[in-house]
């Protein structure tokens, strides 16, 4: 139900995110064109530090192959080292509660998860997990992948700007992002988060006896604010505990919540500005800004509709709208932290989720939103030539059959990663394994689990339920090429494009609101066309069965 | 040969990134929330007597007729708020086993009401904050009960 309670969220939050985040946007115009700032005084010896141990020349200008193959092989040793740290945590410091190291496959699958800025997690963190594994492999590979797909989204807009006839240098953008982004903004968003009640401590968990007597309590404290403003920062969305923002020491309050919600919204909003910038014509990043928020917000509006009550699943201190609002938002830019189970939502708020991960760039995390979005505008662009008879050109740049080529390979990696090992799920029956029958609740589940899988989203149903060979090894394997064959094909259009002839625009006015809408509808029919079969079969019939959440379902079986 | 290099570079940039991300940021972080803001850091805990009885911020196991209780079902598993209209239901069996007037209890509710939305949304109260007023209001009926 629409309330008054749920406008006044989303406007509040809406509100100073945007603006803030169009403040972001000059400021990284400033970080990843190489300009002059005051700031050089401190960050410059940091990055030249770093280049110099590892041997970097930051001033050399990359090739798609080039650019991609760098980016490949440092997200590769990161996983590595990172699977050695969870394979062998009870051999390693910062280990107060003498937990055991990870099975391989769950070892493999959380790697593989935080790596590609997905953080499904088939475990839950607080009793599996020492200090060392939650800093230096999660928190580790939540800043890097987030400064991955921040490198990546710059790489492709700077080909589309081409004034600098380059998509650039990889190690340059990775570091940028880290030391005059990532870094500052998470340090900033830890010590508000630590001040409104998210603990940040390496004391070691205490049992503690509480007011009545004969009972008592495990204090979970541990360094939590720290990874929590990267998780949400990073859109990627993997918790300190099983049961991520939901749980109180994560996510202590109303004001922490709305908080977090903005943490996610705030990079990638910004992005969508920088284009606009970095292409130096503002309306261009309008029309990206425009068509997202509006999809985003019909996203909002269709989820609003049901009435979702605080019951089983939900926490009383968010209430039932920011709990919807978290969960669209958490999809819409693919973080995938939850503040409520997704077992307690009407199946079309769960609908809407399956939107904002099936579409991934509306708005999209952080760097690789605007790219799909890119993506988007190219296929838009070449369809409406198709019907006008007009050769399809973007920012003054013709298009060409091996840019579409590129651009639908993008958009047509996620179905093919997404609906066959769904298929395959069933057709091996790795359902029941999860305690799933073959009905509309568990193709809901299994269906969720691959999309936010293969749209770097992370959230789930299964939770730690879905640690079972085969979800650990499928969901790794749909995770990697979900992350990384779209970065590749983007980054071999943007390099083309970059060296191209521009002349004055004579197509389509991308710029203009009318445009907007023509991308809106464009996005909605390639997406619905794709994945309505799969919808069918899963929420929409769940909802014409009646069901209001998936509990019931679940516990008795249809 | 090039392989070889960027394959280096990949390693060594990978182990000066867990350096600075995974152990410098969240050690400085613990430093600074322990320096500034040492009672969040350690999990907001309340403390009775001299002593902690658990965080704030976590549901803690009442059972005994004569205090309010949480509920079990919530996504968290530690939900420390219930919503008023909970804990009003559950007034009739406090007054009936401690004898606290029904007005006092209904009072206790009014004192540490919240919101879900500043001053609107749906009204809440946390469980432990009211029972410790229980507590401390009424100290020979609850001395058997607590630690």
């Amino acid at each position: 139900m629409l309330t008054l309670e749920g406008l006044f969220v989303v406007a509040l939050v809406w509100g100073i995110v945007i603006i803030l985040a169009w403040f972001l946007s000059k400021y990284l115009l400033l970080v990843f064109t190489d300009s002059k700032s005051r700031l050089d005084r401190i960050f410059l010896p940091v990055e030249n530090f770093i280049y110099a141990i590892s041997g970097i020349d930051s001033s050399k200008k990359m090739g798609w192959k080039e650019y991609f193959t760098s980016l490949f092989l440092l997200n590769v040793a990161q996983a590595v080292i990172a699977f050695f740290i969870l394979m062998f945590q009870q051999s390693l410091p910062l280990n107060p509660m003498h937990y055991s190291g990870m099975s391989w496959s769950l070892a493999l699958n959380t790697v593989l998860s935080f790596s590609s800025n997905t953080n499904l997690q088939h475990y839950n963190g607080e009793t599996t997990l020492s200090y060392l594994s939650q800093m230096s492999a999660f928190k580790f590979l939540q800043f890097t992948s987030a400064a991955t797909g921040l490198a990546v989204g710059v790489a492709v807009i700077r080909g589309f700007a081409g004034k600098t006839k380059s998509i650039g240098n990889f190690y340059y953008d990775y570091v940028r992002s880290l030391t005059r982004v990532i870094i500052p903004l998470a340090f900033i968003a830890t010590v508000i988060l630590i001040s409104l009640g998210v603990p940040q401590s390496l004391g070691g968990y205490s049992t503690i006896s509480t007011l009545q007597k004969g009972a008592y309590e495990i204090l979970y404290k541990g360094p939590i604010a720290s990874l929590v403003s990267i998780m949400q920062l990073g859109t990627n969305g993997g918790g300190y505990f099983g049961a991520n923002s939901a749980y109180p020491l994560q996510n202590p309050s109303q004001i922490s919540d709305l908080f977090e919600i903005g943490l996610m919204m705030f990079i990638p909003t910004a992005i969508l500005f920088l284009f606009g910038r970095m292409v130096g014509d503002n309306r261009e990043g309008r029309t990206l800004f425009l068509a997202a928020y509006a999809i985003y917000g019909i996203d909002l509006l269709i989820a609003f509709l049901p009435t979702t009550h605080i019951g089983e699943g939900m926490e009383v201190r968010f209430g039932s709208a920011a709990a919807v609002f978290w969960t669209v938002t958490t999809t819409a830019f693919t973080t995938g932290s939850v503040n409520a189970s997704l077992s307690a939502f009407n199946p079309v708020v769960i609908l809407t989720a399956f939107f904002g991960m099936l579409i991934q760039g509306a708005p999209g995390g952080k760097g690789v939103g605007a790219m799909y979005m890119i993506m988007f505008v190219i296929v838009t662009i070449f369809l409406v030539g198709l019907m006008a008879g007009r050769t399809p050109e973007y920012l003054g740049i013709k298009i060409e059959g091996r840019d579409v080529k590129l651009a639908v390979a993008t958009f047509l990696t996620h179905p093919i990663i997404i609906l066959v090992p769904t298929v395959v799920a069933f057709a091996i029956g790795a359902e029941k394994a999860v305690g799933l029958a073959a009905n509309s609740i568990g193709f809901t589940q299994v269906f969720y689990e691959f999309t936010s899988a293969a749209s770097n989203n992370g959230s789930d149903f299964l939770g730690a339920s879905g640690n079972t060979v085969f979800f650990n090894i499928s969901t790794g394997i749909v995770m990697w090429a979900g992350r990384f064959l779209p970065m590749l094909f983007m980054l071999a259009i943007a390099d083309s494009v970059a060296t191209r002839k521009r002349s004055p625009s004579q197509g389509l006015k991308t710029g203009s609101l009318s445009f907007v809408v023509i991308l809106i509808v464009s996005i909605f029919i390639l997406t619905v066309l794709t994945f309505f079969p799969f919808l069918v079969l899963g929420p929409i019939l769940q909802f014409l069965q009646g069901f209001e959440n998936s509990f019931g379902g679940v516990i008795f079986g249809f | 040969m090039r392989g070889v290099r960027s394959l280096s570079t990949a390693v060594r940039l990978t182990l000066i990134s867990l350096v600075i991300c995974g152990l410098v940021f969240p050690i400085v972080m613990t430093g600074i929330g322990e320096v500034a803001l040492p009672w969040q850091s350690n999990g907001s805990q309340v403390y009775f007597d001299g002593k902690s009885i658990g965080s704030d911020l976590i549901a803690q196991n009442f059972s005994v007729p004569v205090f309010f209780h949480p509920r079990n079902d919530s996504a968290s598993g530690v939900d420390p708020d219930i919503t008023m209209s909970y804990a009003m239901s559950q007034i009739p069996r406090i007054h009936n086993s401690t004898g606290i007037p029904i007005s006092f209890l209904y009072g206790a509710l009014q004192k540490y009401k919240q919101y879900t939305l500043f001053f609107f949304g749906t009204p809440y109260v946390n469980v432990l904050n009211v029972n410790l007023y229980l507590v401390e209001s009424y100290p020979s009926i609850y001395s058997p009960y607590i630690q």
